[in-house]
């Protein structure tokens, strides 16, 4: 199908509401996902790279190294994608992926929210934006010709948010069925240098220091009147904000090499984490990357066919 | 602004990944063995910096600090950055798995470049040394967003609409960038102006 | 259960354990924090290090750890030099906690952080986890093994923290300010443990009552030099030494309590007087009113449950409980921050969660930690911060900020940088940036921790002469006692008790309650000081010091050591008889001299 449709000007209405339905999407999303977490005080607050535990789904019991490596390959087959059918099947298969290993909706659901400004974007441009090929279908509203809305960005903006949307669902799966110091260890075993997973992990871990610490200080300002506007004024508080965070990071910096230090740190973290590999892995190995080289396969030739 | 999955064609997203690793690994190189955990603890206070939110007219803009970041840490900035991300993509789904080489890329590269610039350029008085630093932040956060532009623009022509829109709307983040990163240089030259004369890794060996 | 007090190896040579000689220190920025240290420490020591803020003691420790080197002067452990081989396997063997326990917890699960050090030490993992399933059981965290560290509670870090120390048998344990900011049940676990911990000890801490019931050695450094190295009891009984390095704590007894109510009297005149008259509303004879207050936190937790509470204008109140009771919720449930249910009107406004304005236009909130609250680059800027965010002149903040600089007793500080300056003066500060304001209510949390006593006796004073509703939450019974009338304690998210804090202080059943020992500490206090009981004395000595010599037309100048006899202050202790006996004063000593130069003077120069 293709060519121009011309429709009633009127239609423009409706998608002018379009920013504001996905705004209000977004809105109201995001409120759930806080709700479940029982009322979140500010924004801001980061989810943790939590173990779920309790629960040993297959994939809590595959290999972090094999799980690493699936998922890696998988990802980066699922983004090659170049039909919205086959990423549409990409997705639904995530979706199962993610109920077999148990997790949570709404962590899910947070990861996609993580996203929802970026690829809302593209949902709003695209169509009017894509460059009009003699084969798409383009939507003029009555005179106004300078604005056309082309289907095939829409299908093109589609395609961009279910492939983003299937790797961020894969990303719960490969991140929450093991602690995190695990899923590094994978790493590293895999020839990430060692040195870049310690510090990953002394990254975490201080984060949620000076989210607190970060926290406590606009509590202060806030409590002694300071209300953030487009100022000059604000301008240099935020300056000043950010420089005594860094101040008090650079100290406490000091500090913590010295308590390593002094606790035998010889520049190395001792990671006694041992991996057994057993023929399963291999096995859900094989299955997932054998699911990614097919839909890469069918999405080359079946989809094209059509 | 993170680039996220399923955005740039897979060739350009493996290129990326294959260029950050290698500037990652001589980043790496380059930062003394004793000062490898300072970086990562630091690392934690820039990844929260970056989650302040500053009103600008109607909406608001979260900062990027690429600018500071070089400033403070020099050859390590890239490091850090790359640390950063990783815990962003893990914790939050900003910039995703695929694309880490590219947002990688689009901050560390002018975070590298505002280090160098503000290492070399310090200007003989106070006032001389808050303006290189506000061009810094400014200037290190125009780059990313060209850098962003174009690598939104690799997609093919349908996308460089979407790249010019990125490029616009980072025209506000630009200039709260440039003024909050004078004000924190202006802070530091008061409070603690040793952060500032040599960038923290090469101390050791100054 | 208590091997994991035991050191690995325990000493058993003559040998010191640390010999310092002459060590001096400077740092980059040109201070001089050490100066001509000597100093020997044998096993088995358990020696308390105090001194001003700044003396100079954390400086100290981090030389005996070989953190620091230093070009002048040397420190050997075990007979050798700290570097090389020996120094990290002297670093196995020592154990040396840090003021604040997120610098020391680096792992992302206490399990991790614990296991840091024996893996360290080269412990197989079945050692391993032996050790620290051990040192978790001695601080009583067992199981909270594997949460992450920003999971814990202030206390439950700091038990972490030492037992992560714990976990490698140390032979020596270095603690800075181990028990500052805990309630007195978290401070009695450690007292407990660190009895009968069998190694050598170094403790540095202001608090002179938990030192004396864990050590037998004082050594007392001032401006970067060992001042005193004596028995601690001799230091306690000797009051002019503690006020010299800013321990004396003696201002905490109750013999200044008429002064307090002779203030009252004045305050509640005062408070007659600025009854305001623009409050509207039916509430406006209550500042706070609270009813059926709740909060829980984001994992269900309630913290907060039903809380009534009304405060009037004027009062002054002390808010009390153990560490997790919900003091500090409540705080920032009452300052409009966290999202609560229930009803809530400050002066007759109602208050919606989230949106405090109301509330903090008229409060000054000064926090535990002064660095949360001190951001910007000069005092005076950080004084005028509150005043510039609600629009007042700038010649009318300079008056606000001269004012809130002069009650600190901060005058002509206005250009200095918050950042550089002491604990105590930053805690003022703090007090003065949220005066500046003039607010009718303010809020104190915990404002004592980690002030020296001169520090707090300083501070007890100017928030006698302040006059405003106040709200102290505070471990610290005697500011308590000093600074307010009226007491709530607070157990497990309710406001278990209400009462006058006269009352508070009759209270036999407290213990019971929440097993906080309140009076405790009173109890310590008072037996120190019986053993100060001061009187003059006239003893002849020696003296050796330096002034300038008149001899006829000659002036100079240069120390000389002569012998003679004034009076003096003394401490003692009388037994049952009531006779008593005097701490062994040292033959030489400094001491002020007036007119001396002028004295005859018959020596060979």
């Amino acid at each position: 199908m293709s060519g121009t449709l011309q429709i009633s000007s009127l239609w423009l209405l409706p998608l002018l509401l379009l920013p504001l339905a996905v705004y209000s999407g977004f809105r109201v999303l995001s409120g759930i996902a806080r709700k479940e977490q029982g009322g979140e005080d500010r924004d801001w607050s980061v989810p943790q790279i939590e173990y779920e535990g309790g629960t040993t789904s297959p994939v809590h019991r595959w290999d972090v190294r094999f799980k690493l490596a699936s998922f890696l390959l998988l990802a980066f087959l699922v983004v090659s994608l170049q039909h919205p059918q086959t990423a549409l099947v990409a997705l639904i298969m995530a979706l199962f992926g993610y109920r077999v290993a148990a997790i949570p909706w709404r962590r899910g659901l947070k990861r996609l929210l993580g996203m929802a400004g970026f690829l809302s974007m593209f949902l709003l441009m695209l169509p009017l934006t894509a460059v009009r090929q003699s084969t798409d279908l383009v939507l003029v509203f009555g005179s106004i010709d300078w604005l056309s809305f082309n289907l095939r960005g829409l299908d093109l903006a589609m395609l961009i948010i279910l492939r983003a949307a299937t790797v961020a669902l894969l990303m719960e799966p490969l991140l929450a069925t093991a602690p995190l110091p695990v899923t590094l260890a994978g790493l590293t075993r895999m020839g990430v240098p060692r040195r870049l997973t310690e510090l990953l992990l002394i990254t975490h871990r201080y984060l949620y220091v000076f989210l607190h610490e970060a926290r406590r200080m606009q509590i202060g300002m806030d409590v002694r009147g300071f209300r953030k506007s487009t100022s000059l004024a604000t301008l240099r508080s935020v300056g000043n904000y950010v420089g005594m965070l860094f101040v008090r990071s650079f100290e406490r910096t000091e500090r913590v090499h010295a308590a390593m230090l002094a606790r035998g740190y010889q520049g190395f973290w001792p990671q006694p984490i041992s991996l057994h590999v057993t023929p399963a892995d291999y096995l859900k190995a094989c299955g997932v990357i054998g699911l990614g080289l097919l839909l890469v396969i069918c999405d080359q030739f079946l989809v094209g066919r059509f | 602004m993170h680039i996220s999955d399923g955005v740039l064609p897979t060739a350009v997203a493996l290129g990326t990944s294959a260029v950050s690793a290698g500037i990652l690994l001589w980043s790496l190189r380059r930062t003394p063995a004793d000062d490898l955990p300072k970086v990562a603890v630091l690392t934690s206070a820039f990844f929260v910096a970056s989650l302040i939110h500053l009103p600008f007219g109607p909406t608001s803009v979260h900062l990027l600090i690429p600018g500071l970041v070089g400033a403070l840490l020099g050859p390590s900035a890239f490091l850090a950055i790359a640390l950063g991300l990783v815990l962003q993509c893990l914790l939050f789904q900003f910039g995703g798995l695929t694309a880490l080489g590219a947002n990688l890329l689009m901050i560390g590269l002018p975070a590298l470049l505002a280090g160098l610039v503000f290492y070399h350029f310090k200007g003989r008085t106070k006032k001389q040394r808050i303006l290189v630093g506000a061009l810094c932040g400014g200037g290190a956060t125009f780059f990313s967003a060209l850098i962003l532009a174009l690598l939104l623009a690799s997609g093919g022509e349908d996308f460089i609409g979407v790249a010019k829109l990125a490029l616009i709307a980072h025209i506000p983040v630009v200039l709260i960038e440039a003024g909050v990163s004078g004000m924190v240089i202006s802070f530091l030259l008061k409070v603690k102006p040793e952060l500032l004369d040599i960038p923290f890794v090469l101390k050791e060996k100054a | 259960m208590h091997q994991i007090l035991k050191p690995v190896a325990p000493e058993q040579e003559n040998r010191p354990l640390f010999q310092v000689e002459s060590l001096s220190y400077c740092y980059p920025d040109g201070t001089q924090a050490l100066n001509g240290i000597n100093l020997q420490v044998h096993a088995g020591d358990r020696i308390a290090l105090v001194g001003h803020n700044g003396s100079g003691k954390t400086t100290l420790v981090k030389q005996l750890c070989g953190l620091l080197h230093s070009d002048e002067g040397s420190v050997t452990y075990k007979g050798e030099p700290l570097s090389g081989a020996h120094l990290a396997r002297a670093r196995l063997e020592i154990g040396l906690l840090f003021q604040d326990p997120d610098d020391q917890l680096f792992g992302n699960s206490l399990y991790d952080d614990v296991a840091f050090g024996p893996r360290n030490q080269g412990q197989s993992e079945i050692e391993v986890d032996l050790a620290v399933r051990q040192a978790l059981k001695a601080v009583d965290l067992e199981e909270l093994m594997f949460k992450p560290p920003h999971a814990l509670s202030y206390g439950q870090k700091k038990r972490a923290a030492l037992a992560g120390l714990l976990a490698m048998r140390p032979s020596l344990l270095i603690l800075d300010e181990l028990t500052a900011n805990l309630d007195p049940a978290q401070e009695q676990i450690f007292i407990d443990l660190l009895k009968n911990y069998q190694g050598t000890l170094i403790l540095i801490s202001h608090d002179l009552i938990f030192l004396y019931e864990l050590c037998e050695r004082a050594l007392v450094l001032d401006r970067g030099r060992v001042h005193h190295d004596y028995p601690l009891k001799e230091l306690v009984e000797h009051r002019p030494s503690l006020r010299e390095h800013g321990l004396d704590f003696s201002f905490r007894f109750a013999e200044s309590r008429q002064h307090t109510e002779q203030v009252d009297v004045e305050r509640r005149q005062g408070a007659k007087k600025a009854e305001p008259a623009e409050l509207v509303g039916q509430n406006a004879a209550t500042l706070v009113d609270m009813r059926a207050l709740a909060y829980r936190y984001p994992d269900g937790t309630q913290a907060l449950n039903v809380i009534d509470l009304a405060i009037s204008p004027g009062e002054r109140l002390a808010l009390v409980g153990e560490n997790g009771a919900g003091k500090s919720t409540l705080l920032m449930c009452l300052l409009g921050i966290l999202p609560f249910t229930g009803r809530y009107h400050f002066a007759g406004t109602k208050i919606v969660p989230g949106k405090g304005r109301a509330v903090w236009q008229n409060t000054g909130m000064v926090f535990q930690d002064c660095a949360d609250q001190l951001v910007c680059s000069s005092c005076y800027d950080e004084v005028a911060f509150a005043p510039r965010q609600y629009g007042v002149a700038e010649a009318e903040i300079k008056v606000l900020v001269k004012n809130a600089l002069k009650r600190v007793k901060l005058d002509g500080f206005d250009e200095r940088v918050p950042l550089h300056l002491s604990g105590g003066e930053r805690k003022r500060l703090a007090l003065a940036s949220v005066l500046s304001l003039q607010p009718q209510l303010l809020i104190l949390d915990e404002p004592t921790a980690g002030l020296d006593p001169q520090g707090g006796e300083l501070l007890l004073n100017i928030l006698r002469e302040i006059d405003a509703t106040l709200i102290l939450v505070s471990h610290d019974i005697f500011f308590v006692r000093e600074l307010t009338e009226r007491t709530l304690v607070m157990h497990n998210g309710q406001i278990a008790l209400d009462y006058s804090t006269k009352d508070f202080f009759a209270d036999k059943n407290l213990t019971s309650l929440n097993g906080l020992d309140f009076t405790y500490r009173d109890q310590c206090a008072l037996q120190i000081r019986a053993l100060q009981h001061l009187h003059e004395h006239t003893h002849p000595h020696k003296h050796h010091h330096e002034h300038s010599h008149v001899h006829a037309e000659l002036t100079h100048q240069h120390p000389h050591e002569h012998e003679h006899e004034h009076d003096h202050s003394y401490g003692h202790r009388h037994n049952e008889t009531g006779a008593h006996q005097h701490s062994i004063q040292s033959e030489y000593h400094h001491h002020e001299h007036p007119g001396h130069d002028q004295d005859d003077h018959d020596h060979r120069h």
